[in-house]
């Protein structure tokens, strides 16, 4: 792998760190398999560009595609609690929705923002240092700001009470935490994390484009399950960094697996591999527990 | 002190499982009662401590908490007046968090989550020092997962965790029911101690017969949603385990009587 394309590979796996931290605050904090995010993703990113081809801020158009991305998440936490949608088939609605939205936020198929400013130009030339290590640069900031907040957040009293919730609901009402609140906070951070995913995917990349968001669940659970297998913790500090260390691992993996050709893959196998994997990693537990009851029985019996 | 007027709570009404679990319950509970609950299955009993705390609306009647009226108010927010304990062990606790997260979570019992950190050594040092009551080594045991406890350690958690934030009512549902003989002794002791401790008005739901008499001033039957016996003072003091099966007895041929009558009719 070229130097190049690692820095590449590094960029994205920072990005969707984001993603996966996302991702991991509805499925395994609140218990709440939330297939939003491949449409907040999308969202992020269009009304990000939109807003700075327009001419905004790119600051501002940041903030607001993240924001944009968060309402994604409260609508269907709105769909799941007030109206008893089963949270997956609300997730599904939202995101289906949201891939007419997009559209319409762009007002075309894609957005390119090769000539404009983004959320990278005041930092360019900084220090001297070169533009693509620049960008890595500040993707991993980002990134690691937005883990570390989140952690720090995982840790006090109210997002105890959110973890609480996620794990046992009669024991947290019993304690006078109010459920649907904590699951409205949740699914809006997640989706807020994965719509500046989505804006900084858009800024670095150059585009925004309503394909863009398809798969973004499976990777980010990909690399959720990759973080986690790794580094067996309790620490929210270090759960929570797992997940970027996660994305980039799963970065890696597939741009070898991509590149090297006796295995024969092409870009538009990416998809299929990435499914198999998390299916692999999510079937693996079961399957070793059975075995191991089945094990016990035979040794009783 | 609660007070239950005219409660009724029907469970899915106007299908054909529609079930009238509670119908016409009228109870006072003075401010430092300790009253036990018996009846057989499905009496009620249960449905009834779920009213009070607000899981189950009532279909009709009304809940004072001393002269408040709480009928409308949701289960969170009546968890600053009420503490409880589940019959089931792994109902009363997160088994994925840790011990000392659990016992955060019910410090803050009732009061708004903040943004500061849920534990640090000072909670500890309390935390420690609770679980040091029970002798059971959990004081080491601080950061382990409340999954990897056994049911009896469970529980004896969740009744420290019931009592780590002032509350003036307990609710105990058949809270020793799922534990051996012994540790349901611990169990029990400890509840005795707290409840003399903080001095709470105390609702124990009960199979045991012998708990009912033992534990507490007064003791009312529950049969078929309705209080068939309210039991007290002298009259209680005289009353023996085979009065109350006796009493028992009496509820079910009453019942049996009554479903013969339903089959004539039917048939
Ligand atoms: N959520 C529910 N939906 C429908 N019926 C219910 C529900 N909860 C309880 N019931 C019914 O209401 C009746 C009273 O149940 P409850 O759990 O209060 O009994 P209990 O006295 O606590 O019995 P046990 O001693 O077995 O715990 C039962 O017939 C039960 O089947
Ligand atoms: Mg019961």
């Amino acid at each position: 792998m070229s130097v190049f394309a690692f820095l590449g590979t590094l960029e994205i796996g920072f990005i969707y760190g984001l993603v996966a931290i996302g991702v991991y605050i509805t499925f395994r904090i609140l218990d709440f398999p939330d297939l939003t995010v491949d449409g907040s993703f999308t969202l992020g990113a269009a009304v990000t560009a939109t807003l700075i081809v327009a001419g905004q801020n790119v600051f501002l158009a940041t903030l607001l595609g993240t924001l944009a991305a968060s309402c994604a998440g409260l609508l269907t936490a709105w769909l799941n609690l007030r109206f008893n949608i089963l949270h997956l088939l609300a997730s599904i609605l939202t995101m289906t929705a949201l891939y007419t939205i997009n559209l319409r936020v762009m007002g075309k198929p894609n957005v390119a923002l090769i000539m404009e400013p983004t959320i990278l130009t005041p930092f360019e030339g900084i220090f001297g240092i070169p533009d693509m290590y620049m960008k890595v640069i500040f993707v991993a900031i980002c990134a690691v700001l937005a883990a570390l907040l989140v952690a720090w957040f995982l840790n006090t009293q109210y997002g105890l009470a959110m973890r609480a919730v996620g794990s046992n609901k009669r024991m947290a009402q019993a304690n006078g935490i109010v459920v649907t609140e904590k699951v409205y906070v949740g699914l809006a951070l997640s989706n807020g994390l994965v719509g500046l995913a989505g804006a900084l995917f858009a800024q670095t990349n150059g585009f925004a484009d309503s394909t863009m968001g398809i798969g973004t669940i499976v990777v980010g659970l990909a690399a959720v399950i990759i973080g986690q297998s790794l580094f067996a913790s309790r620490s929210m500090w270090v759960i929570v960094l797992s997940c970027i260390v996660g994305s980039i691992l799963y970065r890696v993996a597939v741009s070898l697996a991509l590149n090297a050709d006796f295995l024969g893959f092409k870009a538009s196998d990416l998809n299929l591999i990435t499914a198999v994997l998390v299916a692999l990693a999510l079937v693996f537990p079961k399957l070793r527990s059975e075995w191991k009851a089945k094990q016990a029985e035979r040794n009783n019996g | 002190m609660i007070r239950c007027n005219n409660l009724h709570v029907t469970f899915n009404h106007g299908l054909p499982t529609e079930k009238l679990a509670l119908r016409g319950v009228d109870l006072t509970i003075p401010s430092g009662e300790f009253v036990t609950v018996i009846g057989s299955n499905g009496a009620g009993k249960s449905t009834l401590l779920n009213t009070i705390a607000g899981d189950i609306r009532t279909t009709r009647g009304d809940i004072f908490f001393g002269d408040r009226n709480v009928t409308k108010l949701p289960a969170t927010g009546r968890t600053k007046d009420i503490a409880r304990v589940f019959q089931d062990p792994l109902a009363g606790t997160c088994g994925d968090l840790t011990v000392e997260e659990n016992m955060s979570l019910a410090y803050g019992r009732g009061k708004r989550g903040t943004l500061s950190f849920a534990l640090n050594n000072k909670l500890r040092a309390i935390f420690k020092e609770q679980l040091s009551r029970l002798n059971l080594g959990l004081e080491d045991r601080l950061d382990s997962e409340m999954g990897l406890l056994s049911g009896g350690q469970r529980q004896s958690v969740s009744l420290l965790m019931s009592a780590l934030q002032p509350s003036s009512i307990l609710l105990l549902d058949e809270h020793t029911a799922a534990l051996d003989p012994k540790t349901a002794a611990l169990i029990m002791d400890i509840s005795s101690q707290i409840i003399a401790e903080k001095q709470l008005t105390v609702m124990m739901v009960t199979h045991s017969m012998r708990q009912a008499l033992d534990h507490g001033s007064r003791t009312v039957m529950l049969h078929e949603g309705k209080i068939i016996f309210d039991l007290e003072g002298k009259e209680r003091a005289n009353y023996e385990v085979k009065d109350l099966l006796n009493l028992f007895a009496q509820a079910r041929n009453d019942g049996e009587e009554l479903d013969d009558d339903k089959l004539l009719l039917g048939s």
